[in-house]
């Protein structure tokens, strides 16, 4: 069952700084799992831990296999050896070092990637268009945010002609390599000229807005929410301070 | 807003347009020349013509969209609201186009265009110029309230703008466009792909915006529908903008007014829908449910019913995009399938390399490709950018990249949609064609007449 969360995105967003700078200064296994169990909890409360799941290792498999190459075979370290065959070392030191450091990445990845299950996107670019931010930020985020979608609806429809002309159609990773060459240039093509298409229409609507502007959608916040906001802020700047300041010239 | 009195007809002129001539970029002729035009508050004017007369660039200089600056030349002046914007080959003044929008409206041959692509939900993008605006939530809520009950919106207000069917983007960019209200409203193809409903309600709102003042200009390629209520109905052909005549109407009317002579058929039947439905991922409701139809060799049948009813659906799932979740689809010979959309059919960069993409090397369809572009009347237009031609011939275009695999099943999808007269004919010789040889042809259309005269039977889509 899904269910969602009905917060403001910047208190989201503020949260999740907190906790991603707080863990990163901490260093500590035990916070880097919790944090990370606990996002693993609030994914599969709201119906997205397969997502977030699938994402995660998409993105952390490759980071933690380049960490153990770097770190875990090939250490310099003094610390216990493990093993050693040739240009090959292992140990204890150097896999501590690979183990925290992707320990340290996954929270980042893992926090990052339930902030985008969580926070709708259109609601993000309310919420900054109501805010006093200038009306370009919302335009650029609103630009990058949709390029995508937009894209892979264009390639949808492209891939769609090409299917109906017999091309494009093989199977395998040659047939997925051949599809990428055909859509690639006209995907491109078709997407600068339906921004061109558009861009005066867009213009003649006054967009993006030059001055004051509104939204008819409205973002649910509240006191209590933007006070959480500011004492996260407090948190995410003042943690990392607090936990480092005293092993600064400890070395 | 001021109104000046305009020395020809009496009535007060809302906005005078006088174009010595227009060329684009790097044209080696002029788009318009000696265009003289004016708008009387309340008044509907009709410009007739033909793809590539001209049409949608007029639509464009009076929008402010065109000319570029230090880009096109031009020579004329626009009055509007008071202010004269005088075009020459010295000076060419940027007009800004989010305030000339307040007083000239443009909605695009391409509706979807219209769209900002950027709002969730249809009832965000029918206020989005107002949030631009800084309009209160209340004000907007009463607007969409409004142009709810005027368009009949009311089903579509909270459904995905990018996933509307042609018809329903054509009608809420229109009525998006409405929302600010314009002095001046330049329609190009207002009707093109709106079902029976639709249409009337456009035709309701266009006599309620007249009636409140507005001036509208409706650029068409036929004056059919808009011969008994219009103050003037203008012919542009090569440019040049001539006070069209009845003759003239009527030679249109009559050039694709001629029934299709049935042909005899050995029955075979070439495809079958047996209680099918389709839907699209991340779609609740199917968009077609039960679906029983058989199309034989030798038979034209027209798929009808409202905008959203599932036609291009059938259309898609009859070439092979779309696999049906119950129910049967047999499709017995080979299958081609003109898009509504010809922009997504099309990615190359000249109509040669269109219409032969994906064709083996020396293979006989690529030897068949300059009859097939003689058939549609594209010779000329071999080495050009698809993209750069006029709409009807971009369809044309579309067409010939399906005819040249020789389907025995021609699925065409709004086919009369953007086509001129011309196109018209082409396209009736290309169904002629495909029936006589033993083939079927399955289309959707809301072109009641073209129906008429070309389907064996249709077949009502009820959604």
């Amino acid at each position: 069952m899904s269910r969602s969360i009905s917060l403001h995105p910047f208190t989201v967003l503020s949260l999740a700084v907190a906790t991603v700078t707080i863990t990163t200064a901490a260093g500590s296994w035990l916070l880097g799992c919790a944090v990370i169990t606990a996002c693993l909890v609030l994914a599969g409360w709201v119906g997205r831990l397969q997502r977030l799941v699938v994402m995660a290792v998409a993105i952390l498999l490759p980071t933690f296999a380049s960490l153990l190459l770097i770190h875990g075979l090939v250490a310099t370290d003094a610390s216990a050896l493990i093993a050693a065959a040739g240009p090959f070392r292992v140990t204890t030191g150097g896999l501590e070092t690979a183990m925290t450091l992707g320990l340290r990445t996954a929270v980042l990845v893992v926090v990052g990637l339930l902030c985008t299950l969580l926070i709708d996107t259109h609601q993000l670019v309310a919420a900054i268009d109501l805010s006093p931010a200038p009306p370009q930020v919302g335009y650029l985020l609103a630009a990058s945010l949709f390029l995508l979608p937009q894209m892979a609806e264009k390639q949808r429809a492209i891939g769609q002609a090409q299917t109906l002309r017999k091309a494009g159609t093989g199977r395998g990773l040659t047939g997925w390599l051949k599809r990428v060459r055909l859509r690639a240039v006209p995907l491109v093509l078709a997407s600068l000229q339906d921004a061109h298409d558009r861009s005066v229409h867009l213009a003649a609507r006054g967009f993006p807005a030059a001055g004051a502007h509104t939204r008819l959608r409205a973002v649910q916040d509240s006191l209590i929410q933007r006070r959480i906001r500011w004492v996260a802020l407090f948190c995410a700047v003042m943690g990392p301070l607090v936990i480092l300041a005293p092993l600064w010239g400890s070395k | 807003m001021e109104i000046q009195k305009n020395s020809f007809t009496g009535k007060s002129t809302v906005l005078a347009l006088e174009i010595e001539r227009f060329r684009y970029s790097g044209a080696e002729s002029d788009t318009l020349q000696s265009v003289d035009l004016e708008l009387a508050p309340g008044s509907l004017t009709v410009i007739v013509g033909d793809s590539g007369s001209g049409k949608s660039t007029l639509g464009a200089l009076l929008a402010g969209m065109l000319p570029r600056p230090a880009a096109d030349e031009c020579r004329g002046s626009i009055n509007l609201a008071g202010q004269r914007v005088q075009y020459s080959a010295q000076d060419s003044p940027r007009i800004d186009v989010a305030g000339w929008a307040k007083h000239v409206g443009l909605l695009p041959q391409e509706a979807g265009h219209y769209l900002s692509r950027i709002r969730e939900i249809v009832a965000e993008e029918l206020v989005f110029s107002l949030e631009n605006e800084g309009a209160t939530r209340e004000q907007m809520h009463q607007q969409i309230s409004t142009l709810s009950q005027r368009f009949s919106l009311g089903h579509l207000l909270k459904r995905d703008p990018a996933k509307l069917s042609g018809g329903q983007e054509r009608l809420v960019a229109l009525a998006a466009l409405s929302v600010s209200d314009p002095s001046v409203m330049v329609l190009d193809e207002p009707l093109a792909g709106l079902d029976a409903e639709a249409t009337v309600t456009v035709t309701e709102m266009i006599a309620r915006l007249r009636s409140g003042g507005t001036a509208l200009l409706v650029l068409s390629r036929t004056a059919g529908p808009w011969t008994a209520s219009a103050d003037a109905v203008w012919t542009l052909a090569n440019g040049h903008l001539h006070k069209a005549n009845g003759a003239s109407i009527e030679r249109n009317a009559a050039a694709t007014a001629v029934q299709r002579s049935p042909i005899a058929t050995d029955g075979r039947t070439l495809l079958e829908f047996s209680g099918v439905k389709l839907g699209y991922p991340k779609s609740e409701e199917p968009a077609v449910q039960g679906l029983d139809l058989q199309v034989r060799a030798g038979e034209c049948v027209a798929l009808a019913g409202a905008n959203g009813s599932g036609k291009t659906t059938v259309l898609k799932a009859a070439a092979g995009l779309l696999k049906p979740s119950s129910g049967t689809i047999q499709v017995s010979a080979e299958t081609g399938l003109l898009l509504q959309n010809p922009s997504d059919q099309l990615f190359e960069r000249t109509v040669l390399r269109e219409v032969t993409f994906g064709l083996p090397k020396k293979s006989a369809a690529r030897a068949k490709v300059p009859e097939i572009l003689a058939q549609l009347g594209l010779s000329s237009d071999a080495d050009s950018h698809p993209y750069e031609l006029p709409a009807s011939a971009r369809r044309l275009v579309a067409l010939a990249t399906v005819l040249v695999r020789e389907p025995k099943i021609l699925l065409l999808d709004e086919p009369t949609e953007a086509l001129d007269i011309w196109g018209v004919a082409a396209l009736r010789r290309v169904i002629d064609s495909v029936l006589a040889h033993g083939g079927a042809v399955l289309f959707s259309s809301h072109d009641q007449n073209f129906m008429d005269q070309i389907a064996d039977r249709v077949q009502l889509m009820s959604g």
